[in-house]
Order: structure tokens, then sequence, then C-alpha cells
């Protein structure tokens, strides 16, 4: 091969790997500036996994797969917005419960529908259609950027994310705002798993997630917030995959060259560490007409 | 508002009220701390819903809360237009926006700038941003919680004759005050609050500023400490000092405050204070000098922001900032000690709370600063930072606050008090420093401190 052509491999291979991972941290940064706290992102990534799996092989119809991983993310997404908002569980348990409940589901469902555990029959994949997706991640993050920085429904998300009992004070409802955020940022992540399932590949096998979905949180904070941040973490982290799995084969132990996307994570975080500062009430429960003086 | 009542657990903080706000009319609502005013504010504008009563609301209504709604680490204009933003297309219209800001504020004569970043402001513009924002509302009913306890007498004068304007204009104004001088000068009415109930309503022409007083706290005020003949010693010395933070900055102060002496710094606000309160308390990086000022005790400027954690006890906020040295016992924290502590503080300066493991946050304002002062004050500080140290608090408690830093004088602290309120300033100074523009503008002993000369240097003159 040229070294053009292994170039050009490599970054084939790194839009491969960056998909998943910038939807993911698409959604999460979504939900983080309006002031929820999504922990349950591998969890909706999971959901979105199986669920577009399971429709693409009912109807044959892959493009079906996709927005049936669409809703399932926007329903986990939704389960967690209405436990962080109106029943105001902590965001941090109600997340991991949601990965818990999505992970174990998930593999329940596989025995009852496919009937046998570890993993799905084959499926109709997107093929070269998934080429879309790795587009529309670029587009969805340009997008959220504008529509946050830009728009009236952004700036209120982002009041949320501040102060919420000034947005109350304003009028609007911000349990609602965070509802809307977090069950949007859940389609997304949905999305970043039906990527995975039938996109880059063409069935669901249990953990097939891998951590991604808290790669992508750390995408959140290494993007400082932002989509086009998000975006460039998912970039960084998805290089590490990419790099990993080129070097797999190599004299380097697998097991090792396995890390090494997590590994990037943490460096990345410590070497960025404080730069930028979250959302101010990231993660903080708003009680409404328990007003403080 | 008919028949009102509200009660947090144990509490009843509104005990069956009617109020009545006519549009034109401006009613001063004045009370002790914890008498219930705020919440009464709430309950008016919406915030709370009241367990009983009535409340029958014609138009819009606006609330400019005690401790600010605003978002801190948004623009000005962001703020202000947030829920009604003007726009183009799908967009936001920014310019638009900000010139909508721009004129309110010239109309309103509230000069701000529309794309600071509201954190960096000091906290009287912050209050103009949240006039501004309900102004730009145009409520028919305007609910104004402690307005001026963060301003310099010059901005109350600017910011009343906008409250006069608009009341003239139709406007029903309700001002909750622990300024009684502006009920007289403002007011139209004025209703007491005592323990949840109004007890009195009078027309504020021709009533006495002393019978609000009586009437408020239901008896006779207690008298400020006296002054105690003392021989200062070297205490602090602070020498070509230069720092900043913001747009606020002190630049090349040189000063002492000795034990045994109260030492004001006169001023209007945004002319150095804060930087220099910073400096002295530690939390600011500084060229010069600062000797002596190790032992401090420091009654910061924002009570909730930098002197207390609001969902913590109040007997948590008192160990806070001990847990080093004084409430510690081996690894492990004091609790005996501090609940002592916190009890001792209550009973000093009467603080009302429900009990010392009652949430901060549930403290009416005039309470939470009355424990950071007791804290502050809690283990006869060599050094005592106080700014602003009756901000909020009811015309009774200002009176033992002022005793209580007296008497650390008597005993030989040596106090550094920074007040934008003259009377303050006169009633306690030992020596009076004006500054002004960050810079010290003029000394004065107290036995030959002249109020218009310090009126003017305040200003910037001669
Ligand atoms: N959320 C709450 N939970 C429990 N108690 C509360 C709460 N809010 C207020 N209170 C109590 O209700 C009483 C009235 O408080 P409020 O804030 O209305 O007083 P205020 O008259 O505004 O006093 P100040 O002049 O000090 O601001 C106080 O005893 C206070 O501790
Ligand atoms: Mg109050």
């Amino acid at each position: 091969m040229t070294i053009a052509g292994v170039i050009g491999a490599f970054v084939v291979l790194l839009a491969i790997k960056t998909t998943p991972i910038a939807f993911a941290a698409l959604g999460g940064t979504l939900g983080e500036r309006s002031g929820v706290i999504n922990i349950g992102l591998e969890g909706m990534m999971t959901a979105g996994a199986f669920a577009a799996v399971v429709a693409s092989g009912a109807t044959g119809v892959p493009w079906l797969g996709a927005v049936a991983g669409v809703v399932a993310g926007a329903a986990f997404g939704a389960l967690l917005g209405v436990l962080a908002t109106r029943v105001r569980v902590d965001q941090i348990v109600a997340g991991t419960g949601i990965n818990l409940f999505a992970l174990g589901s998930a593999a329940f469902l596989l025995v009852l529908v496919y009937g046998q555990p570890g993993a799905s029959k084959t499926v109709p994949s997107l093929g070269n259609g998934s080429w879309l997706l790795v587009a529309l991640a670029f587009a969805v993050a340009l997008a959220l950027h504008v529509f946050l920085v830009a728009t009236p429904a952004g700036l209120r998300l982002r009041a949320c994310g501040e102060n919420p009992s000034a947005v109350a004070a304003a009028g609007i409802d911000p349990l609602r705002i965070r509802l809307l955020a977090v069950t949007a940022g859940g389609a997304l992540a949905g999305l970043g798993g039906a990527y995975l399932s039938i996109g880059e590949l063409n069935l669901y096998s249990d953990g097939m997630i891998a951590g991604r979905g808290f790669i992508a949180l750390a995408a959140v904070i290494f993007g400082r917030w932002t989509p086009l941040g998000a975006m460039g973490a998912a970039l960084f982290f998805g290089f590490f995959e990419a790099l990993q799995f080129v070097l797999q084969g190599s004299s380097i132990p697998s097991e090792a060259m396995q890390m090494l996307p997590y590994v990037a994570a943490i460096v990345a975080l410590v070497a960025f560490r404080g730069r930028a500062r979250a959302p101010a009430a990231d993660g903080i429960p708003y009680e409404r007409n328990i007003e403080e003086f | 508002m008919r028949g009102i009542r509200k009660a947090f657990g144990a509490v009843t903080a509104v005990d069956g009220v009617d109020l009545e706000l006519r549009g034109g009319e401006i009613q001063a609502l004045v009370g002790e701390n914890g008498a219930g005013k705020s919440t009464l504010a709430a309950i008016a504008f919406g915030a709370l819903r009241p367990d009983a009563g009535t409340v029958e609301r014609r138009g819009t209504v606006g609330l400019v809360h005690q401790h600010f709604e605003l978002i801190e680490r948004m623009r000005v204009w962001e703020n202000i237009v947030i829920g009604r933003e003007p726009r183009r297309g799908v967009r936001i219209d920014t310019d638009a926006a900000k010139r909508a800001v721009r004129e309110l504020a010239a109309r309103n004569g509230l000069d701000v700038d529309p794309d600071a970043i509201v954190e960096s402001l000091p906290v009287a513009m912050k209050q103009r941003v949240e006039l501004l924002r309900e102004l730009e509302r145009r409520p028919a009913v305007l609910l104004l919680d402690e307005p001026t306890a963060a301003l310099a007498p010059a901005e109350v004068a600017a910011f009343f004759a906008t409250i006069v304007a608009l009341a003239r204009a139709g406007t029903a104004v309700l001002v909750v005050t622990h300024k009684l001088q502006e009920v007289l000068d403002y007011a139209d009415t004025v209703s007491v609050m005592r323990r949840g109930k109004i007890v009195a309503h009078f027309a504020s022409r021709g009533v006495a500023l002393d019978e609000i007083a009586r009437t408020m706290v239901g008896g006779e005020l207690p008298k400020v400490a006296a002054r105690a003949s003392t021989a200062p010693v070297p205490r602090v010395r602070v020498a070509h000092l230069r720092a900043e933070s913001g747009d606020n900055a002190v630049r090349d102060v040189s000063f002492e405050v000795r034990g045994g002496e109260i030492v004001a710094v006169a001023g209007v606000e945004g002319n150095g204070q804060t930087s220099l309160a910073d400096a002295l308390a530690g939390v600011l990086p500084y060229e010069g000098s600062i000797e002596g000022a190790d032992a401090r005790g420091v009654i910061p400027q924002d009570r909730l922001r930098e002197g207390l954690v609001p969902s913590w006890s109040v007997t948590e906020n008192v160990a806070l900032g001990r847990q080093h040295a004084r409430a510690r016992r081996g690894a492990l924290l004091d609790r005996r000690g501090v609940l002592q502590a916190a009890r001792a503080i209550v009973e000093r300066y009467d603080v009302r709370a429900p009990s010392v493991d009652a949430r901060v946050a549930t403290l009416s304002g005039g309470n939470q600063q009355k424990l950071v002062v007791g804290r502050a004050l809690l283990d006869d500080p060599a050094f005592v930072v106080a700014y602003q140290p009756t901000r909020g608090i009811d015309v009774g408690a200002a009176a033992l606050v002022q005793s209580r830093l007296m008497e650390a004088r008597n005993a030989g602290a040596a106090v550094l008090l920074i007040s934008f309120d003259l009377d303050e300033v006169f009633a306690l100074a030992d020596r009076i420093l004006v500054l002004y523009r960050g810079r010290i503008a003029g000394t004065f002993a107290r036995e030959d401190a002249d109020r218009a000369k310090i009126g003017r240097l305040m200003a910037g003159g001669t």
C-alpha cells in the first residue's frame, strides 16, 4: 500500500471509531448543559444498539433499525429525565440504574428473541449507508452549536444548567426543558449505539458498547461542555481506538493495546483539567416551590 | 391578598395577613429579621403557595429577590431578555436585545454594560440587573425585597427616582426595607410586620421614624455599646497594597489599623473596596505588604456566596473555616465544641432559627447575616474585616451587631469597617479613610471628621 493508501484507510477507521462516541458525547453535552449529568449514556447506547438489530432483523429494512435505535435511546433518556426531574432521584444513581437495566434487559431479550445468549443472529446492516450517519454526527455537532449559542431555546437550556430558579422566575418551566434535553440526548446516544450494531457491524453482542458511553462522558468534559468540543474530543478518542485496532497483532500484547483509548481518556482529563468549568447547576436537582431566601 | 398563612414545618412564617397594593402607590413593608416579609413577597409573586388564603392579581407581577436570581455566568443582556428574546428567524436578534437593554437602562437611569458577565459585577451592579430584568417585563405590580441593601446613598436616590416615576405611571409598588429613612422619604404608606402578622399600617407622612422602629421591635431600640477609651497598639500594617479583581482595584494603598480602634473605609461602592477586603481576607493575590493580619475574622461581602454553605446546618457553618484549629479534637471535629459555639452565636446575636440543626438556606436573610457576623467574631480575633456588616439587618439587630464590633474594639481588636452607610461609619469609626478610584483620598480622625468634606472626597472632589 502507498502512504496515501495507508492514511486513507486510517481515516476511514478513524471516522468509524469516532462516530458512536460522537453521538453519545453530543447527547451528553446537551443533557449537562441543561443541568442533568447523564451517567446512563452507556445504557442508552446499549438500548439503541439492541433495538436497531431487532428492528432491522424483523423488517429487513436497516434504516428502520436506526430509527428504532433513536426511539429506544430517547425512551431511556426520557426515563432518566423523569427520574431526575419529577421524581428527583439522584442523577448519578438513576443513570447507573439505567446502565444496569439496559445491559440486563438486552441480555435477557437476546435469549427471548433469538433463543441464544451472548449474541444475536446477523441482520441487514446499513452498509455504505452508514457513511450518512458519519456525516450526520458532524452536522449534529454544528447544529447543536448554533442551537445553544444563537437560539432562544438554546439560551433557556443553558440557563437551566446555570440557575434553574432564574429560568423559573422568567416564567419558563426548567423541569420541562431538562426533560426534553435529556430525552434528545438519549436519542443521540441511541443512534450512536445503532451505528455500532448495524452500521459498523451487523449484530448485537453482549458488552459490545464496551465503555464507549463512559468515554463519551469523558469527551463531554474534555470538550468543555460544548458540542464542537465534544466532537473534537470524540475524534481524539476515536483516534486511539483506531490506533489500537491497527496495532492489534503487533508484538505488543493485545490486552495492553485495548487499554489505549481508556488510558488516553484518563490522560486527557488530567492534562486538561480545570480549563473550563461545568455548568453551575450541573447535576443539581431543581426543586420547584421550595424557594430559598 | 386575604388571610394569607404559610408555615415551614413548625415555623409559621406568615400568619393571617391581609394586604392590598394599589396602582400608583408605593407601600413599604418593614419588620424584624424573620418577620416573614420575604415569604409574603414570594407568595404575592406566586413563587410560593400559601397554606391558606387567597391572592388576587391584576396584571403581571415582578419580584426583585433579596438574594438575586441571576444567571451568574451569563451576560447582562441574556439575563434580562431571557424568556422574551427578540428574534430574527430562529435566532436571537442579539443586536436588538442589547439595544433594548441599553435603552431600558438609559430610560431608568440605571447604567449597565449589556455585555458584562454578571459574576464579574459588584453587588450594586447586580442589583441593577435584577431590577432591569423585572422592569423589562413592565409589571403592573412590582415587589422589591430589600432592593437598596447593597446600594450606596447616591445610588439609593437614583434608584428611588426610578421607582417613584414608575408608581406615578400607575405601577403598584411594594418595597421591603430595613432603612426606615427610605420609608419616610419615598413611601406613601407603610405596613409593619412582626412574627408573621401585620401589626400596624400608617400613612408615612407625619409618622415618626422612632414610632415605626418601636412598632417593629415591639419595644425600645437597643443602644449601641459605648466607646471605651483604649490605648491603641500597632497591629495591622498595610503598605503599598495593589490588588485587583475584575474592574475593581486598589492602587498603592498604605494604612494602619491598630488594636483597640475601628478604622472605617468610606467610599462609593466600586472604588476598590472589594479588592481591598479580599486581599486582607487572604483570598486575592496582591502586591505590597500586609503585616499582622493573620488572626483575622472576616465578614464577607456576599453572605451566601462567600460566607455560608446554604445547604448545611447552622452548626456545620459555624465549624466552617475553623476546622483546622479551634474546632478540632485530634484528627476529628470537636462536635460538642462546635455545637456550643453555634448555640452561643445564636444567643448572643439573636439569630432566629428553628434550631441549630436547621439548614442555613431556610433562615431569613438578616438571620444569615447575624450568623456570619457571629462566626467572624467568635474567637476574639485580633483583626476583624467587616464588609457591610449590617447589610439586610433590621434596626434592632443592626444596633446589636454594631455593639459587638464596638465591644471587640474595646477589648483590643483591630477592626477594619468597610461601609457605604455614612451613618454607620460615623457611629463606629475612630478613624476614617476615604477610598476613591482605588486610592486613599483622605484620612480623618474621629474628632475632626467633616461630613461634607468626606462626601466631596467620595465623589472625587477635594
Ligand atoms: N424554605 C424555608 N424553610 C423553612 N423555614 C423558612 C423557609 N423560608 C423562610 N423560613 C422561615 O420563615 C421565617 C420568615 O422568613 P422570611 O425570609 O420571610 O423573613 P424576612 O422578614 O424576609 O427576614 P429578613 O429581614 O431577615 O430578610 C423565618 O423564621 C425563616 O427562618
Ligand atoms: Mg427577607
